[in-house]
C-alpha cells in the first residue's frame, strides 16, 4: 500500500468513526483529536482499525509523538516499510 | 395499595427480542400460535454435541431501527450507531429492548428528570463469545485485539451504553443471580421504587452470548438437550414431557420499565400491569441441582410480599426449562405452595418456544406473562407428546385457550440455587 492508499483506510476509518469527521475534508496538516472534536477513544479506534486493516504495527509510545495526520501518516508508511508486523487475521 | 403501604409500583413501558418476535406485539402473536424459535446455531464448533438453539447471533441494529425505529430520534440513532459499533451481541440486544420499552412508556423525550430513573440489568458473564474471539486475536497479534476491549469486556458496559443511549442518570447497578437474573433485579428495582430512591427503573434482562465453550459445558453436566433433537430442532424443549431431555439455550433480550402508579399517573403513562411483589432465596448450594425447600420460599415469598392468597393466583408462567428434574420439582414446589389452586389454573412455559435465554429468561417471561394478562389467552406449551405421568398439572399443551388472568407468577431459579419469584396484577 502506498501513502495515498493508507490516507484512504484513515479517512475512512475516520469517518465512519468520528462524527465529527463527517462530510469534512480531511488533511494532512489537520489533528486527528481537536480539530474533528474526537474523544480520545475515538482516535484509539481509528488509529487501531487502521493499523489491523494495513497490518503494521507503531508502537504506542511513538504514536503519542504524532502532531497532525501527515505525521501520523509518516509513522505508518515507514512501519510499512520495516515489514514490522506479521500479517492480520 | 400493596402490604407495603407506601409505593404502589406498576410497569408502563416493556420491550423484548426473541427469535419468534421482535416487539411484544410480534412476540405475542408468535406465542398464541404456538410457533417454535429453536433452529441449529450458526456457529458452533463441531465437536459440541449439542446443536440447537434460539440463535439470534445475525442480529442486525439497523435492520431492527428501520422496523422499529419510528419516533426515536435522529440524534439516538446516530448515538446507538456509534455506540454500538463492533459492541457484543449482548450490549446490542439489551439496548434495543431497553429502547423499546422506553418508547413504549412514551419516556423518549419526555419532561422527566431524569436523575429520577434507575436502572438494574439482569445478568452477567454477558460477553464471553467476545472476549474468546478477542483471545484468539491476541494469540495472534496482541496489537490487534479491539482497541476498547479495556470498556467493552466489563459486564457494566452493557449497563452503560444502555443508559447513554436512554439518558439514564439515577441508580444504576447489575444484579446477577444466574438464570433468576432478571427476575432478581426486577425485585431491585421494585425496592428501589418502594423506597423513593428512584420514580421510574428500567430493568433490562441482557442475554448472554452462546459460545461453543458454554455449549459443551453444559454438555458435559448434560443440563442441555444434545441427544435426540439435534436433526429436528423445533421439537428440542419440551418442558414436562416425558421424553424432555435438557434446556435448550437461546439468545432473547427483554426490559421493563417500573414506575410509581403516581408518578405514571402524573404523567398519563399506560398501565400494562402491576408489580405486586417478589421474592428470592437461596438453597445455600453451590449445584445445578434444583432445590426444592428454595423454591418453594421463593413462590411463597412472593405471595407474601404482594399480600395475594395463593387462590387468587390464576395463572404461572413456569421456569420450566425442559430439564427431566428441574420440571419435576419446579411442579412439586408449585404443589407444595399453591396446594389445591395449582391443579385449578394454567401453569405454561414461554421457553417451550423461544428456548431459555439464561440470564435474560425471566425478563422476556415476565413480557410474555402480562401480555398473556392483557389480551386474556394463555399461550400453548408446545412438544406435549407423551404427557409425564408424575406432574399432573394443566400446562396448556400444544393449544392456547382463553382464559381470564388478574393475578400472575412468574418463576425463575438458576444454577447455584438461586430462586425467585414474581408476582404481577392486571391494571
Amino acid at each position: 500500500m502506498d501513502r495515498a492508499e493508507i490516507f484512504a483506510v484513515l479517512k475512512k476509518n475516520m469517518t465512519e468513526i468520528i462524527g465529527g469527521a463527517r462530510g469534512r475534508e480531511i488533511l494532512e496538516t489537520h489533528r486527528l483529536l481537536q480539530d474533528f472534536d474526537a474523544d480520545s477513544l475515538e482516535v484509539v479506534e481509528v488509529v487501531s482499525r487502521t493499523m489491523k486493516q494495513v497490518k503494521i504495527k507503531v508502537s504506542r509510545i511513538r504514536l503519542n509523538e504524532a502532531n497532525n495526520i501527515g505525521e501520523l501518516l509518516d509513522m505508518f508508511v515507514a512501519a510499512q516499510e520495516a515489514g514490522a508486523a506479521p500479517a492480520a487475521r | 395499595m400493596s402490604r407495603r403501604g407506601a409505593t404502589d409500583v406498576v410497569v408502563t413501558g416493556m420491550g423484548v427480542i426473541t427469535t419468534i418476535g421482535d416487539d411484544p406485539e410480534s412476540f405475542y402473536r408468535a406465542l398464541v400460535a404456538g410457533r417454535s424459535g429453536i433452529g441449529r446455531f450458526n456457529a458452533i464448533d463441531d465437536r459440541v454435541l449439542a446443536r440447537v438453539g434460539g440463535d439470534l447471533s445475525g442480529f442486525s441494529l439497523d435492520a431492527y431501527l428501520e422496523r422499529h425505529g419510528d419516533g426515536v430520534g435522529n440524534d439516538t440513532k446516530a448515538l446507538m450507531a456509534k455506540l454500538l459499533r463492533g459492541s457484543p451481541l449482548s450490549t446490542r440486544l439489551n439496548a434495543a429492548s431497553a429502547l423499546q420499552a422506553f418508547r413504549s412508556a412514551r419516556l423518549l423525550g419526555a419532561d422527566v428528570d431524569t436523575r429520577r430513573i434507575g436502572h438494574v440489568l439482569g445478568g452477567h458473564n454477558l460477553t464471553v463469545s467476545y472476549l474468546l474471539e478477542n483471545a484468539k486475536t491476541f494469540d495472534e497479534e496482541p496489537e490487534f485485539i479491539d482497541p476498547l476491549l479495556g470498556l467493552k469486556s466489563w459486564d457494566t458496559d452493557v449497563l452503560s451504553v444502555t443508559s447513554e443511549i436512554l439518558g439514564v442518570r439515577g441508580p444504576s447497578f447489575i444484579v446477577g443471580a444466574a438464570c433468576a437474573s432478571s427476575n432478581v433485579s426486577l425485585q431491585c428495582a421494585l425496592d428501589l421504587v418502594r423506597a423513593g430512591r428512584a420514580d421510574l427503573v428500567l430493568v433490562s434482562g441482557a442475554p448472554m452470548e452462546i459460545s461453543s465453550l458454554l455449549l459443551q459445558a453444559c454438555v458435559l453436566m448434560e443440563a442441555v438437550s444434545f441427544r435426540s433433537f439435534n436433526d429436528c430442532p423445533q421439537r428440542a424443549s419440551r418442558p414436562f414431557d416425558a421424553r424432555r431431555e435438557g434446556f435448550v439455550p437461546s439468545h432473547a433480550a427483554g426490559a421493563l420499565v417500573l414506575e410509581s402508579e403516581r408518578h405514571a399517573e402524573r404523567r398519563g403513562a399506560k398501565v400494562f400491569a402491576r408489580v405486586l411483589g417478589a421474592s428470592s432465596a437461596s438453597a445455600a448450594s453451590r449445584h445445578a441441582k434444583p432445590n426444592f425447600a428454595s423454591q418453594v420460599a421463593a413462590i411463597s415469598g412472593a405471595l407474601a410480599d404482594a399480600g395475594i392468597g395463593a387462590d387468587q393466583v390464576d395463572y404461572v408462567n413456569a421456569h420450566a426449562t425442559s430439564t427431566p428434574l428441574g420440571d419435576a420439582v419446579e411442579v412439586a414446589a408449585l404443589k407444595e405452595a399453591l396446594g389445591r389452586r395449582a391443579h385449578e389454573i394454567p401453569v405454561n412455559s414461554t421457553k417451550s418456544m423461544i428456548g431459555h435465554a439464561l440470564t435474560a429468561a425471566s425478563a422476556v417471561e415476565l413480557v410474555a406473562t402480562i401480555l398473556q394478562m392483557e389480551h386474556g389467552h394463555v399461550h400453548p406449551t408446545i412438544n406435549q407428546e407423551d404427557p409425564d405421568p408424575e406432574l399432573g398439572l394443566d400446562f396448556v399443551p400444544n393449544v392456547g385457550r382463553a382464559h381470564p388472568i388478574r393475578v400472575a407468577i412468574s418463576n425463575a431459579f438458576g444454577f447455584g440455587g438461586l430462586n425467585s419469584s414474581v408476582v404481577v396484577g392486571a391494571p
